[in-house]
């Protein structure tokens, strides 16, 4: 083992060397290389304490990443790139092509070091792609990663001989426990180059495959070869792959990753309500009657709590599908799926898009560059934003629990029909397109299942956090902001009263009346009276407008104001709509969020949430694209603005549509 | 099954039509649009396989690398037996 103590270096006083003086041993940059799945990112993270998504599963990462690495042996921070993994550097693939020109000085950076990360358990293999690194590379070391697995399986691998065979330095590392870091630094900064034996650059893939499985035999000790089998990764895949067993796990798996989301947040959640409605209270206790004191308490604290009741479910969400992708089980869901999508059009590599798209749709579509075939990739993207995104988990959850409001049985499901509904949408575009404008079949599936890993808990923990916060970030700013302007437009201008309300202030305050009965007088006078100011303000004027759009899907204007803002971000419905209820007199500053907006009513004074309009709503928000952001990404992942445009008119369409068939049905029906 | 595994001198069958469990030498990937991909893979002329799965899609491994595949491409993967047990 090449291990070097990390303190003899960092107080050598040689090495600290200021920037001008860099000399030909300190690098420009670093570069990591190597095949799918070895651990690049996870080095890099620990490199330079980055956060980029890590998973087992191979083509994580879809585009270079650069980050900066302070070491210290050196005064200056240095550049760090971590390219997608590719299985040969001279094949004609997306990934071949990245790494091609980052490689052999194509950047224009002679000074490059290289470091090809291998996987130690699957060492043949990764020894092609070493190869041909190492014979453009002037500057190469090769990190022996997962050497904590290979031991575990019995592996012993000669290190000084394998640094021989290849003639770089080679340094037994294990990326997820930090171990090895010091030594890979150190050979980074001497770069020794012996001669070496290396497959010629014209070598038939049988040549550089036989010339590898050569070395990795010579210096690998306790591997059986094809018969050796991880038999955890075997007992498992017997299960987990089977046509039938294999496609109940995966329908198990996924229903209880929905059920934790809607059960278990629910108490936590409570409690953050309860929160918000006692801070509401405090401030209408503390604070003068007027226009700050309803801007703090309908504006901004009802808003802000119509979205941060939500922060435990977005945790927990990517709690669990980080722990999920660590594991290597959804390599196998992408398997066993692989024939139900392939009829729809869509490949097998196509899972781990439409997995990601249900936290968001950004990285979704980003990831879909992980698929070979252009087609496949297309149809992959274009329904990638019909997969029930976390920033809709919050509608969901508000407009199944006013649908089903003393059921929460009928709720859960409900909320499992949205997340389906969005699955089944996605499947019948895919296979419509694919019949239309996408002609042609899925590219049929070679994947690489990867042996399955314990998963980190902490880098579970750390997604949930990051998540956690941005969304915090954004409940933040973003929401604040539209808060208080949702809550100025909904608020101003003052109307004055109306006859009517007039009437019945003076008849509460004529001589002889009983005090409840004028009490009962004002009370309506006041009801009415925020109605009409409602409906006259800005937001009631723009809704009125559009409202005759939407009446046709049962919205009356407040819920099209909901339906509007939410198109700038879909979170956003429930704080307008917190913030509209209130807006009104009878709402109770102490009741919940939820119940606040159920009892959210019409310029009529009939409830807005009929059964028949809720189920309209539920159904709009799973089908419909609001969302700018993946607009954009669709246009940049797709190269032009025509699917991106596609995307918007076909969702948008959808959904308008299909809310329709429900509430007509609904109504036709006999529900309200 | 038995009489592929008689030696006749080199006779190829795809992939798709062995039995879990069975050992095989690769010979040929016929279809050329996969075969870049299966090379780069470790699925060369002259690798040894070893069935895991079979249907559509299959598992098949080579060396310590387990490769999902479709039916369609694994009947393309020409192969000659070369024995094993099922498990
Ligand atoms: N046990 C163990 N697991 C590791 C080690 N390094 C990485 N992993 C795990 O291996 C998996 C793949 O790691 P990544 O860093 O995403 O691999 P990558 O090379 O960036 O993969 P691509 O982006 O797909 O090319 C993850 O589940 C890591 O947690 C290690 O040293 N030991
Ligand atoms: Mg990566």
């Amino acid at each position: 083992m090449v291990a070097q103590p990390a303190a003899v270096l960092a107080n050598d006083e040689e090495l600290l060397l200021p920037a001008e003086a860099r000399g030909p041993r300190v690098p420009g940059r670093v570069v990591l290389a190597g095949n799918p799945n070895t651990g690049k990112t996870t080095l890099f993270n620990i490199l330079c304490g980055a956060r980029a998504k890590t998973s087992n599963f191979p083509g994580t990462t879809t585009a270079v990443r650069t980050g900066r690495s302070q070491w210290p042996e050196l005064a200056e921070p240095i550049d760090v790139l971590d390219l997608p993994g590719a299985y040969d550097l001279h094949l004609d693939t997306p990934e071949g092509e990245i790494a091609r020109a980052a490689l052999g000085g194509a950047s224009g950076q002679p000074d490059d070091a290289v470091v090809v990360v291998v996987d130690a358990c699957n060492l043949a293999r990764n020894l092609v792609f070493a190869s041909q690194v190492v014979a453009v590379e002037q500057r190469a070391v090769v990190a022996l990663n997962m050497i904590d697995l290979a031991e575990q399986r019995g592996l012993t691998i000669d290190v000084v001989e394998l640094s021989r065979r290849l003639g770089v330095a080679v340094v037994p590392m294990a990326a997820r426990k930090g171990i090895g870091l010091d030594a890979l630094r150190l050979a980074l900064l001497t770069p020794t180059r012996t001669p070496a034996q290396l497959p010629p650059a014209n070598a038939t893939p049988e040549v550089a495959m036989a010339w590898a499985e050569g070395v990795a035999s010579d210096v690998t000790s306790g591997d059986r070869g094809v018969d050796g089998v991880d038999r955890l990764t075997e007992r498992l895949d017997h299960v987990l792959t089977h046509p039938v067993l294999g496609l109940l796990v995966f329908l198990g798996v996924m229903t209880g990753l929905f059920w934790v989301l809607f059960a278990l947040a629910t108490v936590p959640m409570d409690l953050i309500e309860a929160t918000f409605a006692h801070l509401g209270q405090l401030t209408e206790t503390w604070l003068p009657e007027g226009a700050v004191r309803d801007l703090l308490s309908q504006g901004i604290v009802g808003g802000v709590a119509g979205t941060i009741v939500f922060l435990p479910q977005i945790c927990l969400l990517f709690f669990l599908i980080t722990l999920l992708e660590d594991t290597g089980y959804l390599a196998r869901a992408a398997f066993v799926l692989d024939r139900l999508l392939s009829r729809f059009g869509l490949p097998g590599h196509a899972f781990v898009p439409l997995l990601t798209s249900h936290a968001c749709a950004l990285p979704g579509i980003m990831s879909a560059r992980l698929i070979p075939d252009r087609r496949d990739r297309l149809a992959t993207i274009l329904v990638a934003p019909f997969m029930s995104c976390s920033a809709r988990l919050p509608v969901y959850v508000l407009l199944t629990t006013l649908l089903f409001a003393d059921r929460p049985a009928a709720a859960g499901l409900a909320f499992a029909g949205c997340y389906l509904l969005g699955a089944g949408a996605a499947l019948f575009t895919a296979w419509i397109f694919g019949r239309t404008i996408l002609k042609g079949h899925a590219r049929p599936m070679i994947l690489e299942l990867p042996s399955y890993k314990v998963p980190s808990l902490r880098n579970a923990f750390m997604a949930a956090k990051d998540q956690g916060l941005s969304f915090l970030t954004t409940a933040g700013t973003v929401i604040v902001a539209i808060c208080i302007v949702m809550w100025w437009l909904s608020a101003y201008p003052k109307v004055a009263e109306t006859p009517q309300v007039q009437e019945l202030r003076a008849r509460a305050a004529a001589p002889g009346l009983d005090e409840a009965a004028a009490t009962t007088l004002t009370q309506e006078a006041d009801a009415l009276q925020s109605r009409a100011e409602q409906s006259g303000s800005f937001a009631g004027q723009m809704g009125h407008a559009v409202a005759p759009v939407f009446e046709p899907l049962g919205f009356d204007w407040q819920l099209t104001v909901g339906v509007l803002t939410s198109f700038l971000a879909r979170e956003v419905f429930v704080s307008t709509m917190s913030v509209l209820a209130g807006g009104q007199a009878d709402a109770e500053v102490d009741e919940g969020v939820v119940s606040r907006i159920r009892g959210m009513t019409k310029d009529d004074g009939s409830p807005v949430f009929t059964q028949a309009a809720a189920a309209a709503a539920l159904v709009f928000f799973v089908l419909a694209m609001q969302c700018l952001p993946t607009l954009t990404v669709t246009r940049k992942e797709t190269g032009g603005i025509r699917y991106a445009a596609l995307q918007l008119g076909y969702m948008s369409g959808l959904a308008y549509v299909v809310g329709f068939v429900v509430y007509q049905g609904l109504r036709a029906a006999g529900v309200s | 099954m038995t009489d592929r595994r008689e030696r006749r001198g080199p006779r190829t069958v795809p992939l798709a039509e062995l039995a879990p469990g069975a050992m095989a030498i690769l010979r040929e990937i016929s279809d050329q649009e996969s075969r870049a991909v299966l090379q780069s893979l470790g699925l060369t002329s002259g690798a040894r396989l070893r069935v895991c799965r079979i249907g559509d899609p299959c598992i098949v491994q080579v060396r310590s690398t387990r490769i999902g595949l479709s039916k369609h491409v694994a009947q393309s993967v020409q192969v000659t037996v070369s024995g094993g047990e099922s498990w």
